[in-house]
């Protein structure tokens, strides 16, 4: 180690290569926990409630708590490679460095696809919230576009000024929506609230069998997708190597605790037959409370979800487009750097179009499906990533901020999850499933036989490390 | 061994290779939709003048339809009685274990002969 | 004309004036830097300076 001061405000980003301008370094663990819980929180208010309607209640409990574990899976595996690889583009990066460009290359798409998707799908539940509204006050035919826009757009213009600012509104609203989860579950439980529970009436037998259960797992997912993206922040992080790790398990944490309690209150307020088909079930548990208290709160709480996930997911998106261009494996325009404010601002003004086509032409759940589906692509990745980083860079050839226990147990469970979670999308979406592979196929093949010419070599491999076993 | 110069890009070539990744992009969400063969179908069987308890709401469920909005059987009785349909063919879930195991196999294969490249330039060089 | 219609508007306009900044500020940003200060941003910069992974 040198002297080197990474806080440093002069030199800050800027080093021995000829960089003029890098991304700032200036968040902290707190902002890796607002990134990472930020982006997924949403999923407790809206989406979640679909495998509900795949299998049950107790289907959509379990489907919880499985996709709880491959989560933990996924955040552990994640921990140990980026506090090592800290460099913005995330997973990514550590493909580029661990399994190969055309992998990396992949991944970048998963992580772009999966963040603009969740993006537009939130910019939809904005509108459709501010229409519900609407209608309660006696307006009926709200126009949703202007909101859905107004939502992309101001989000858009807070990351193109500054990721610490960014992050901070992050952190102030998730903190807010995730209160007031644990506020209504307070109010609502016997030891304060008194009677408005009713599971013992509303919960039925498993109207699907044990194949709902699996089904189920489709939209479980949507209780934790996006945690992975707190990756992305590493490049803007003071100190990687201790804040990933931290925020990361921090965050899948605090979700397993909102994902459980959002499941108990729901299903203690709804019949599963609505439920399962919620646009906004917490919200619609906070009007079935009776209290006008919750209910304002818990709209409050809806918005501030929808748009901290937007938020983080225009972060994330940009990151990884942004170190895609910088790498030349998109076109070398985007890896551009805003001299004063410092973020990749071509990247986010690009994915700004993408976003708003997504959020004003395609259906909500085709777009989660489609997020979903990436996601998936991005987790079956994690567990080959790993085995080969252990492999190549045994755990004495280099230093990590963290090492995840029990290697390789959690990647192996990891891959089994991601199978069952393959076989539940078959279910409900076979045909999207094979568009979205035959899309990556087509893609992977340009990448190989076009794009990657204009990419340089060596220089893409930036970390320092020794030569990898067996090359 | 000789370092990989690469090509420098035109600004329409970086313009074109944009709408070309856009382009597949749009593609393959939308194709779907306008083949219709996108979603899940749900059936609804409905019975003819439907009560609450023909659709087997015990008075807690019926206070929470009301409170919804539902007034009466007639209004809930769709999104009580519709159902996925989960059969599937073995032939179809062969196909797709066909197609993601073979997408994985080629994609590493291609990353591990590009990979060995990059190792050998980095490590092998000045 | 009641209040959501106003707000319709409100949102219509508020989005433009957005889209219009980040737009402005583009076109400025790319006119006065050169493309080499832009691009100068690289991978590991940090890595490189303050880690030696020998152990």
């Amino acid at each position: 180690m040198t002297d080197f001061d990474i806080t440093s405000g002069e030199a800050d980003g800027m080093g021995p290569r000829g960089a003029k301008v890098g991304l700032l370094r200036v968040l902290g663990p707190a902002h890796v926990w607002a990134l990472g819980v930020g982006i997924v929180l949403v999923g407790e208010y809206m989406g979640w409630n679909f495998a509900v309607g795949k299998g049950g209640a107790y289907a959509a409990l379990i489907a919880c708590w499985f996709a709880g574990l491959l989560y933990s899976c996924v955040a552990m595996i994640d921990s140990e490679v980026t506090s090592t690889v800290a460099a913005a583009g995330g997973q990514y990066t550590q493909a580029k460095h661990i399994v190969g460009p055309l992998m990396a290359f992949n991944v970048g798409l998963y992580l772009v696809f999966a963040y603009t998707m969740l993006e537009a799908a939130n910019a939809i539940t904005v509108g459709f919230l501010i229409d519900t509204v609407a209608v309660m006050s006696g307006h009926d035919g709200l126009d949703q576009r202007p909101f859905i826009v107004l939502a992309i757009m101001f989000l858009a213009w807070l990351n193109y000024r500054g990721v610490l600012a960014t992050l901070t509104f992050s952190l102030v609203i998730t903190a807010i929506a995730f209160s007031a989860i644990i506020i209504l579950f307070l109010a609502t439980s016997p030891i304060f609230g008194g009677d408005v529970l009713r599971h013992k009436e509303l919960i039925t037998d498993l109207p699907y069998g044990w194949l709902g259960i699996l089904a189920a797992m489709h939209f479980g997912l949507w209780y934790y997708l996006g945690i992975e993206g707190t990756t992305q922040a590493a490049e803007e992080v003071r100190s990687p190597a201790r804040a990933l790790p931290f925020g990361t398990l921090a965050g899948i944490m605090t979700l397993l605790i909102a994902a459980t309690l959002t499941w108990y209150v729901c299903v203690g307020l709804m019949p599963w037959e609505y439920l399962g088909q919620a646009g906004v079930p917490l919200f619609d548990a906070a009007r079935l409370s009776g209290s006008t208290f919750l209910m304002i709160l818990l709209g409050i709480g809806t918005l501030f979800a929808t748009l901290a996930s937007a938020n983080g997911c225009i972060n994330d998106a940009s990151r990884a487009w942004f170190a895609m261009g910088r790498d030349h494996y998109l076109p070398s325009w985007f890896g551009a750097v805003h001299p004063v404010y410092r973020t990749p601002y071509r990247s986010i003004i690009f994915l700004v179009p993408i976003a708003l086509i997504f959020a004003l032409g395609a259906p909500l759940d085709q777009v989660i499906t489609f997020s979903i589906l990436s996601g998936l692509l991005e987790y079956t990745f994690m567990p080959i990533n790993v085995i080969l980083f252990r492999k190549k860079w045994p755990l004495d050839t280099i230093k990590r901020g963290y090492e995840h226990p029990f290697h390789p147990l959690p990647a192996i469970v990891l891959l089994c999850l991601c199978g069952i979670a393959f076989f539940a999308v078959f279910l409900g979406y076979g045909t999207q499933l094979v568009a979205m592979i035959v899309f990556y196929v087509i893609v992977s093949l340009w990448f190989h036989f076009w794009r990657y010419r204009f990419v340089r070599r060596a220089e893409q491999f930036t970390m320092p490390w020794p030569r990898p076993q067996g090359y | 061994m000789a370092r990989y110069t690469p090509p420098s890009q035109s600004r329409l070539g970086q313009i074109v290779d944009v709408v070309v990744l856009l382009a597949m992009t749009i593609g393959s969400l939308y194709i779907p939709l306008w083949l219709k063969l996108a979603g899940s179908d749900q059936t609804a069987n409905i019975p003819e003048n439907p009560t609450w308890e023909s659709l087997g709401q015990n008075p807690v469920m019926v206070e929470k339809w009301t409170q919804l909005g539902y007034a009466d059987p007639a209004s809930a009785a769709e999104l009580i009685t519709s159902r996925f349909d989960y059969s599937f063919s073995v032939g179809s879930l062969l196909a797709m274990i066909v197609v993601i195991v073979g997408y994985y196999t080629i994609m590493l294969r291609f990353s591990e002969k590009e990979y060995r490249e990059v190792i050998t330039e980095k490590f092998n060089g000045d | 004309m009641d209040i959501w219609n106003i707000m319709e508007y409100a949102a219509w306009a508020l989005a433009a004036i957005f889209g219009l900044i980040i737009v402005a500020d583009w076109l400025r940003t790319d006119s006065t830097y050169s493309e080499d200060v832009l691009m100068s941003s690289r991978e590991g910069e940090l890595e490189a300076m303050t880690e030696e992974h020998k152990i």
